[in-house]
């Protein structure tokens, strides 16, 4: 058949992805820590046909050859991890991290996942949880008695009781931070996982080296771009309507040539 | 058989591989640095058997690269780059070296750049980065971080970026621009590269489509000598039979 239909369908599906995707960073524009996904597309490998510099004969080489390519593929989807806009809240358990660091927490299978969604609460127990309920590592305690809790740029966290004007200091917030944060698996709930391509993460106080400091009282939010978001909308829309323009003329060839032969 | 049938197919195939050459650049719209393939035909002499002299068949030549630029978009990221003006970036590739413009550029575990696993090339060899809290490349293509617990930026490496007129370079296989001689190019200090930026596909929409349109119209007119080949030959054998 026709290989121009084959090459037209790879071209329909790279923009169906997109499109899937583009609607993902959309439905997370208020999410909270959410980092937009880009889909990145390669063209695939070319069939030589007939390689430049052949021998026509014993004096001339073909000067050009014939290199047909055969669509696109998507190699794959990649968190751009650029600050999304700091919103003041107040609450005294929100948190924004001004820098490349990730909290980190344990999920109820005993591993550590990273997250940039500082929406803290405290549970039951009394622990500082993220708004999913799963506890901050290292775990931080606030007594039942606490009418203030401030925490510090360094990470520092400290209470205040009834009766007392010396604030206590309970816990130390940690942050991790990778060589290549686009390498971590995304695995929703605002959580990351380590994998080889992140690297081990790097521990540390709020404050040092890259990791940022810690904003109480305020949230990052979501890093989509609204305007840059419908504009991949609309042109990813059109390119799909131009490879379907191609797939009907392809099959246009091959009707004419169909009833060429009676 | 008429020899009128064997030149109409020539044509007819031309179109069919013709063809192809535009889906594959539809299809990439929206690969980043794309560079556009380009087919053009060219007419074959059939020399000795019977016939007349001017039968020329017509063969398909496809393996330049559209040298134009595509268009640039802000993304923000430090690793990506785009090419101000003409320019490649040079990647390793197998033993030797490729170019692309597709400047988005990932940095593994260990510090080292690629392009879609491609590994870049510095002044002397693949770029590896020290674990950094900052990074900047300038218009020279310049890498400077700003290491852990320093204050001052510090040059790592710089870009290998080189310059090569449209006409002199093909593809590879894998899709990445290559001399047509094989050799590798020579660095060039007047390429300017745009931290920050991305260049998209160079392909013209309306071209390909307007191109899709023509090749369909050829190809049916094709398929018409066919049957105008097929009528004669019918024509003759009725001749016979009565």
């Amino acid at each position: 058949m026709n290989p121009a239909l084959w090459i037209s369908k790879t071209g329909v599906q790279a923009q169906d992805a997109k499109l899937q995707a583009i609607a993902n960073n959309l439905a997370n524009v208020n999410t909270a820590g959410f980092k937009r996904d880009r889909v990145m597309f390669e063209d695939l490998f070319y069939q030589v046909d007939q390689q430049p510099g052949a021998q026509r004969d014993d004096n001339t080489v073909t000067p050009t050859g014939v290199q047909l390519g055969n669509g696109t593929r998507l190699v794959g989807t990649q968190k751009v991890f650029t600050t999304g806009n700091v919103q003041t809240t107040n609450q005294s358990l929100d948190l924004a991290i001004v820098g490349s660091g990730f909290l980190q927490v344990q999920r109820p299978n005993g591993d550590t996942a990273y997250t940039r969604a500082g929406q803290l609460n405290v549970n039951a127990q009394g622990r500082l949880v993220t708004a999913q309920g799963l506890s901050i590592v290292p775990e931080i305690t606030i007594p039942n008695n606490a009418t203030a809790i401030t925490i510090g740029e360094n990470g520092v966290v400290s209470i205040t009781t009834a009766g007392t004007t010396a604030p206590t200091e309970v816990g130390q917030l940690t942050l991790a931070g990778f060589v290549n944060p686009p390498g971590l698996l995304a695995v929703g709930d605002n959580l990351y996982l380590e994998t080889a391509a992140s690297g081990a993460p790097i521990e540390g106080n709020p404050g040092e080296g890259a990791l940022g400091k810690l904003k109480q009282g305020a949230l990052e939010g979501s890093n989509v771009q609204v305007v840059e978001e419908m504009v991949d909308m609309i042109a990813a829309q059109r390119t799909y309507e131009m490879n379907t323009k191609v797939l009907s003329a392809a099959d246009s060839m091959m009707q004419y040539l169909s009833q060429a032969v009676r | 058989m008429d020899a009128l049938i064997y030149t109409a197919m020539s044509g007819a195939e031309r179109a069919l591989h013709a063809q192809q050459v535009h889906a594959n650049n539809l299809a990439n719209l929206d690969t980043p640095g794309f560079r556009a393939n380009m087919e053009l035909a060219t007419s074959q002499a059939v020399s000795g058997g019977y016939g007349y002299d001017g039968r020329h068949l017509g063969a398909l030549q496809a393996n330049a690269v559209s040298g134009r630029e595509g268009a640039v978009r802000q993304t923000g990221r430090d690793l990506d780059v785009a090419l101000a003006g003409p320019g490649y970036l040079a990647v390793q590739w197998q033993d030797g070296e490729a170019y692309t413009r597709a400047g988005a550029m990932a940095i593994d575990p260990d510090g080292a750049l690629s392009v879609s696993g491609h590994p870049v090339m510095g002044q002397g060899g693949p770029i590896v980065l020290p674990p950094y809290t900052a990074l900047s490349i300038g218009a020279d293509g310049t890498i400077s971080v700003q290491v852990d617990g320093q204050a001052q930026m510090q040059v790592i490496d710089r870009l290998k970026l080189v310059r090569a007129d449209a006409a002199d370079l093909t593809k590879n296989e894998a899709g990445l621009i290559v001399s047509r001689t094989g050799d590798e190019l020579p660095a060039d200090d007047t390429v300017a590269v745009r931290g920050g930026y991305l260049e998209g596909s160079n392909v013209s929409a309306v071209e390909e489509m307007v191109a899709t349109m023509s090749l369909t119209r050829d190809f049916e007119v094709q398929m018409k000598l066919y049957k105008a080949a097929d009528g004669m030959a019918e024509a003759g054998n009725r001749l016979i039979r009565e």
